[in-house]
């Protein structure tokens, strides 16, 4: 038997109460984005408590890999729908029963229509009692091979073997949108999918400093996009010219606060173009300690000037766990392509690990950058990918 | 574009590109099938052969097998002996400066417990001949040295060499020769193998050439079939071996005019260089016409590399920019240069397309490379 319906179970959607019809709103508009490449027939319909995709001629583990990248889903389970009459419940379950390797079962109901004649206990009976007088196998209430599902809904009921986790967090977009500032590194792309699986649309700003950085790392960024459109399928990619500012940096800055200071002039050039933009936070790859201006004193002095937020949704992730998230998203190969986001030349020895507002305003007094990074932001070149095409390309953009 | 990476691979010829493809349409048969259409790309095949033997006066000494890249051919001479003659000795002989190639064959022979002994070479870059004499031992059964080094251009007397290893009649003799051939006048007739890549010289990719003396034998590779009689299995590229018989007789015809206006050209960049306080040139004075090579003291030659490509302008340096541990030149440290040197050299390689005019604009905005951008020990 084939499950004609994907249901889809929505995430932490609970506790909107009057915003929910938004939210499923935006869910809804974001799977039928999500299927609107490989699967452009699959109907999608909801409720007040589901989605449901309509499988037609697609394969469903396709339909139901494809929506695990979706974020605000929390559980994903492919369904046949039926007439709520115990009598086509029992024999509907009875057949897919048959059809699962294993030898122990359990029978779960729900029943959101409180009208149906059995009660949720009632109706786990009455099927488990049919599959047991017709199949042989045993009941494991606690470690069952399979798990049957019957939910009575208003309308219909739907019955199930299978049930698959779907990747949580909110649906992108009902969140507002973030700056998301990406090296290349390992970490800011995965930083990114965070952001996006937290129902934050991002946009991605690059500061970069040829020919002191490869040109390559452009081609680089783009791949790593081009993966995340997985997440949200259309990403801005913004390139800063950072060379003259970062080269004023190291010029007037002493060694140690070089880093500190490039960070604070890069916030300030992201919070303009963030505004610009329309973006209502900054985001990083930034983990607490991992390099000398990822300490918490550092990040008061790069905070300091910004009154956006800085969103860095790795603080508190180990190295490790991140390499493993990069690695699922499929990003991590990109990452550790050879060249530098930024190079050596520009690598101090010493890095201050405690820096203070009052040093960073003192050397910031020494010449005017701010000239410098308004040219920074004036000369920001804009590229849009979508979908793994480059539908925009900004490096032939008129200077403005 | 200004290319200046001829070294690393070269435009190929039209003519070479309009052979290939009428070949690949007209002839596309299976040089081993058996129905005359076969036998038509059979008998092509032989031609080339024997006409790239005959362009090297090596047709009556030495066969050709036809193998994808000087890499394989590298390697197929290097471990085919290794393995086939054994029983003879496991001591091989190579030098610190080989192509990666031909030094990491050496290595993984090393790791099979092979003796390898790496020649070192002089402050020119170059083996000196007794330096060879000394190492030579009657259980060694393999020597091998490149014709041309491919960082620096020099030249290595391959004759003498030859001359050197022959007092051992157990031991052959085989010859990197992917940077001389159709750079530089060179008598292989005293080599027991040579191997060279087709792209090197207005060829297509994917094409290279192990030559030996016919009396030789080696242990393939490759398990297959029977092509090329048992030493390199696998459907021969027709068309592209076709062609390469092409690249390799126009660039013969053509070497004399060809080396008479690289000369020039690196006569100029080499005086223009030279000027530079931080500049140090690199290759030999006995070098070929078609290869320079510089060392920069204060810049780092991958920032160079990256300014000259945003201007158009195509060289080679060691590495890319890269903080987890830099590459350093392994040909320049041989060489005793030090290690500021050896980390940020910089290939300038020519082919017959370059002009004078390319070389003015080159030195120009080199120099302007050199004046805006900021040295190594930028940061203090």
């Amino acid at each position: 038997m084939n499950y004609a319906y994907i249901m889809v179970h929505y995430g932490e959607l609970s506790t909107k109460g009057g915003n929910k019809k938004l939210f499923i709103n935006c869910l809804n508009r974001n799977i039928r984005h999500a299927l609107s490449v490989d699967f452009p027939e699959a109907k999608v319909t909801s409720d007040r408590d589901h989605t449901y995709v309509e499988v037609g001629d697609y394969d469903v583990n396709d339909l139901v890999v494809r929506l695990q990248d979706v974020s605000g889903i929390q559980r994903i389970t492919p369904v046949v729908k039926v007439e709520k009459d115990m009598k086509v419940i029992d024999e509907t379950a009875l057949e897919l029963i048959k059809e699962e390797d294993g030898t122990s079962f359990k029978v779960k109901a729900k029943r959101a229509d409180k009208q149906f004649p059995l009660d949720s206990f009632g109706i786990m009976r009455e099927v488990s009692a049919h599959i047991l007088r017709n199949h042989k196998l045993d009941v494991d209430l606690h470690n069952p091979e399979i798990t049957l599902t019957v939910d009575i809904r208003d309308t219909h009921a739907c019955i199930s073997c299978h049930t698959y986790k779907g990747c949580g967090g909110y649906p992108l977009g009902m969140n507002g949108k973030a700056m998301m500032l990406l090296s290349g590194g390992i970490d800011s792309p995965v930083a990114s999918y965070l952001l996006i699986r937290r129902g934050i649309k991002i946009e991605t700003l690059h500061f970069a400093a040829p020919p002191y950085t490869s040109d390559a790392v452009i081609d680089k960024l783009t791949d790593i996009i081009k993966k995340l459109n997985v997440y949200q399928e259309d990403i801005k990619l913004n390139i800063v010219p950072f060379t003259e500012l970062q080269l004023a940096i190291y010029e007037h800055v002493d060694e140690p606060y070089c880093i500190t200071i490039m960070r604070r002039m890069m916030m300030r050039i992201a919070t303009a173009v963030a505004k610009d933009h329309n973006c209502h936070g900054l985001a990083t790859g930034e983990s607490v300690g991992q390099v000398a201006s990822q300490t918490l004193e550092s990040m008061i002095a790069i905070n300091d000037v910004t009154n956006y937020p800085i969103i860095r949704p790795l603080a508190t992730v180990d190295k490790n766990d991140c390499i493993d998230i990069a690695k699922k998203i499929d990003t991590y190969e990109i990452s550790i392509r050879p060249y530098e986001d930024c190079c050596t030349i520009f690598t101090p020895k010493k890095p201050k690990t405690k820096p203070r507002i009052k040093d960073c305003e003192w050397y910031e007094s020494k010449w005017d950058w701010q000239s410098q990074v308004e040219a920074c932001i004036k000369g920001v070149k804009s590229t849009f990918i979508k979908n793994g095409e480059i539908i925009y390309d900004g490096t032939n953009q008129e200077e403005n | 574009m200004i290319y200046f990476d001829n070294a690393a691979t070269t435009k190929p010829y039209d003519e070479v590109l309009e052979l290939f493809a009428k070949l690949s349409k007209e002839q596309f048969g299976n040089s081993s099938s058996a129905h005359f259409y076969g036998r038509e790309s059979s008998k092509k095949l032989e031609e080339s052969r024997e006409h790239i033997l005959s362009l090297l006066g090596l047709n009556k000494t030495h066969k050709l097998v036809f193998e994808s890249c000087a890499s394989e051919a590298n390697n197929s001479a290097i471990k085919g002996v290794a393995y086939h003659y054994a029983n003879r000795g496991k001591r091989i002989i190579t030098t610190e400066v080989e192509h990666p190639s031909v030094l990491n064959a050496f290595r993984a022979l090393e790791n099979e417990g092979y003796q390898v002994v790496y020649l070192p070479v002089n402050s020119d870059g170059v083996v000196e001949p007794k330096v060879l004499e000394t190492s030579m031992t009657k259980d060694t059964i393999l020597v091998s040295i490149m014709s041309v080094n491919n960082e620096t251009g020099a030249i290595f007397p391959i004759s003498k060499y030859a001359d050197i290893v022959h007092k051992y009649p157990k031991c052959f003799f085989h010859v990197d020769a992917t940077q001389s051939i159709g750079k530089v006048k060179m008598d292989y007739t005293k080599c027991d193998m040579l191997s060279f890549s087709s792209h090197k010289i207005g060829g297509l990719k994917g094409n290279g050439v192990l030559i030996m003396k016919k009396t030789m034998e080696i242990t393939p590779l490759l398990d297959g079939g029977e092509q090329e009689t048992g030493l390199r299995a696998g459907t021969v590229d027709l068309p592209g071996s076709v062609a390469m018989d092409l690249a390799l007789t126009t660039t013969l015809k053509n070497l004399n005019a060809n080396q008479t206006k690289a000369k020039e050209i690196k006569q100029y960049l080499r005086e223009e260089l030279s000027k530079i306080d931080e500049v140090v040139v690199n290759s030999p004075a006995n070098s070929i016409p078609f290869i320079l090579n510089i060392s920069l003291l204060d810049h780092k030659a991958s920032v160079v590399l990256e300014a000259l490509s945003q201007k158009g302008i195509c060289v080679s340096s060691v590495s890319a920019c890269s903080s987890k541990g830099e590459p350093i030149s392994y040909v320049l440290s041989a060489m005793g240069k030090d290690e500021v040197a050896s980390r940020n050299s910089i290939r300038i390689s020519l082919s017959h397309e370059n002009t004078m005019e390319e070389a003015k604009e080159f030195i120009s905005t080199f120099n302007n490379v050199l004046s805006t951008t900021v040295g190594r020990e930028f940061v203090k």
